[in-house]
């Protein structure tokens, strides 16, 4: 697993990887990946938000502590919510997309020309699981800081000096690091992870007899170690 | 070649302008990324100039970098750091943005709140906003109003008062013999002879004046028979008032006349003293006379021969 990531990571910076048949293919990873699914993403992520919003403003202003509620709001979506929630749907959507890829047919096929044609699918696949999981996360979160201030404030652009100094206090150098750090792992994992079961599959001859995604459990105890982690540094 | 004929192969259903698409996706997460981080980096004040404050306070609890210091509600400046002076005192150094700095002044005082719940808060007030202003890098002392650290006193307090509160709820203590006193008070009042055994202290003394009373009322009738019953006192005196009445008119009768008397008397005195000046005329007339008389004797006595000793008395 540790291998295929730094093999991806390897070949996604040379420049000998970007020939057209790789770039179209990293492309198409991409597009499948991210562009395909971010409107359906946002809008499910914009709406699931907007409850959690509502929910946490109206808790904490009938206890009378509406000033920690957008502090909390940021916190809780943006830091962490929002990028696990990117990084699960792309994995779902990624194992869907693997069970019936060439990836699958290519690793029955033992050849030479298959191996290339694997190796250079594979790095597609992971760099457009990882651009996705980036996009997604980045997209919602803004999308959240905004709808947080509509929420809060309304239409009036005189609470943008106030929201943007508590977005300020949020985000701690420590806490920006953890965050992109953290998000940037996700996508890692996401990318890597089944595809490395996959490998392994094809490389030890074994098939995937369950109907379980290859890797599913690995990662989301990877996802699941990753936020503990982030969690475990910022509040512990 | 090759490989674009492989790719088409292997994906006949090929979407158009993939490629475009996502670079155009590339971009849109660049921009994110770089949007995202530069707005932190604004709300962090990153590119705002600033001025020092150090504040200087005993205790340092609850004052994290990145808090906020307030005027009059208004976040105008963020702790930078927090650290430990040589002289064992906290040092909190403050960032003012330039264009906040404004309000506070050389005679600013800074105060650090920390209540029971809830954040700690650093707070400016300036009382002349027409003094100099505040001086890049100054070191003033912060006030501290500790909530906390009154919990103490306010411990030892209550601890005192608890204590007063035992004493008094002690079995044997003066409230709980008082309340005994009224729980034996308060049953005597709902005894037989109620508010009148609490008084007097026992049934038996409330029997007693009982028996009192009712002598005290028998003997009330017998004297309202005697004096108010028919031939009673009162009749009796109600007729003597009568004849008092009819003497006291007849004294008046005799009044009248003792004083007819008097005035006769009166006139009687009047002419008494009449006489009396006559009497006195006349018993000057009588000396006169007497005195001559006497004369008349001595002279007969010089002369007659068997003179004796005589005396002569004036009336």
């Amino acid at each position: 697993m540790f291998l295929l990531g730094a093999v991806a990571l390897v070949l996604a910076c040379s420049p000998s990887t970007y020939t057209p048949a790789h770039r179209h293919a990293t492309a198409r990873q991409i597009y499948l990946g991210a562009w395909q699914v971010l409107p359906w993403f946002t809008a499910l992520a914009t709406l699931l938000s907007l409850a959690i919003i509502r929910i946490v403003l109206v808790t904490a202003s009938s206890y009378g502590l509406s000033k920690f509620a957008l502090e909390m709001v940021v916190r809780v979506l943006v830091l962490e919510l929002i990028p696990l929630a990117a990084a699960l749907f792309v994995a779902l959507r990624a194992g869907m997309r693997f069970s019936v890829s060439s990836l699958d047919l290519l690793a029955a096929d033992r050849s030479e020309t298959a191996r290339w044609r694997l190796r250079r699918e594979l790095v597609a696949e992971v760099s457009g699981n990882a651009v996705a999981v980036l996009t997604l996360a980045m997209a919602s979160s803004i999308i959240v800081l905004v709808l947080a201030y509509l929420n809060v404030y309304g239409l009036s652009p005189w609470g943008v000096g106030d929201y943007t100094r508590t977005v300020g206090r949020v985000f701690e150098p420590d806490v920006t690091i953890g965050f992109a750090l953290k998000t940037v792992l996700f996508g890692f994992a996401v990318a890597v992870i089944p595809a490395a079961a996959l490998v392994e599959i094809q490389r030890f001859g074994r098939r995937n007899l369950s109907t379980m995604q290859p890797g599913a459990v690995r990662l989301l105890f990877v996802l699941f170690v990753i936020e503990a982690a982030s969690l475990a540094v910022k509040y512990i | 070649m090759a490989d674009q004929q492989e790719t088409t192969a292997a994906h006949p259903d090929e979407t158009p302008h993939v490629e475009a698409k996502a670079v155009m996706l590339l971009v849109l997460m660049a921009a994110l990324v770089i949007g995202f981080l530069g707005y932190v980096m604004y709300a962090r004040g990153v590119f705002e100039p600033t001025q020092e404050l150090v504040l200087i306070s005993d205790d340092s609890e609850g004052v994290q970098p990145g808090m906020d210091v307030t005027f009059a509600g208004f976040a105008i400046g963020r702790v930078r750091q927090v650290d430990l002076a040589p002289d064992g005192k906290a040092r909190i150094r403050v960032d003012v943005p330039k264009k906040d700095a404004r309000w506070l002044r050389d005679s600013s005082v800074f105060t650090l709140e920390r209540g029971l719940v809830g954040d700690t808060h650093i707070k400016a007030f300036t009382g002349q906003l027409t003094d100099p202003p505040l001086p890049e890098g100054a070191i003033r002392t912060v006030l501290r109003g500790d909530t906390a650290a009154e919990i103490p006193r306010l411990v030892a307090t209550a601890r005192t008062l608890l204590e007063n509160l035992e004493a008094i709820t002690r079995s044997d203590s003066a409230l709980a013999n008082t309340l005994d006193n009224v729980k034996t008070a308060t049953g005597r009042l709902s005894g037989k002879y109620g508010l009148l055994g609490g008084a007097l202290g026992s049934d038996a003394e409330a029997q007693k004046l009982m028996l009192t009373l009712d002598r005290v009322n028998g003997l009330l009738a017998k004297a309202d028979s005697r004096v108010f019953g028919k031939k009673g006192v009162m009749d009796e005196t109600q007729a003597a008032v009568v004849q008092l009445h009819v003497v006291l008119n007849d004294a008046s009768q005799t009044l009248k006349k003792v004083d007819a008397v008097l005035v006769e008397a009166q006139a009687v005195g009047k002419n008494a003293r009449v006489a009396t000046d006559d009497l006195g005329t006349l018993r000057m007339e009588v000396d006169a006379s007497l005195q001559k008389v006497t004369r008349l004797v001595d002279e007969i006595n010089r002369k007659w021969p068997f003179a004796r000793k005589s005396e002569l008395k004036l009336p």
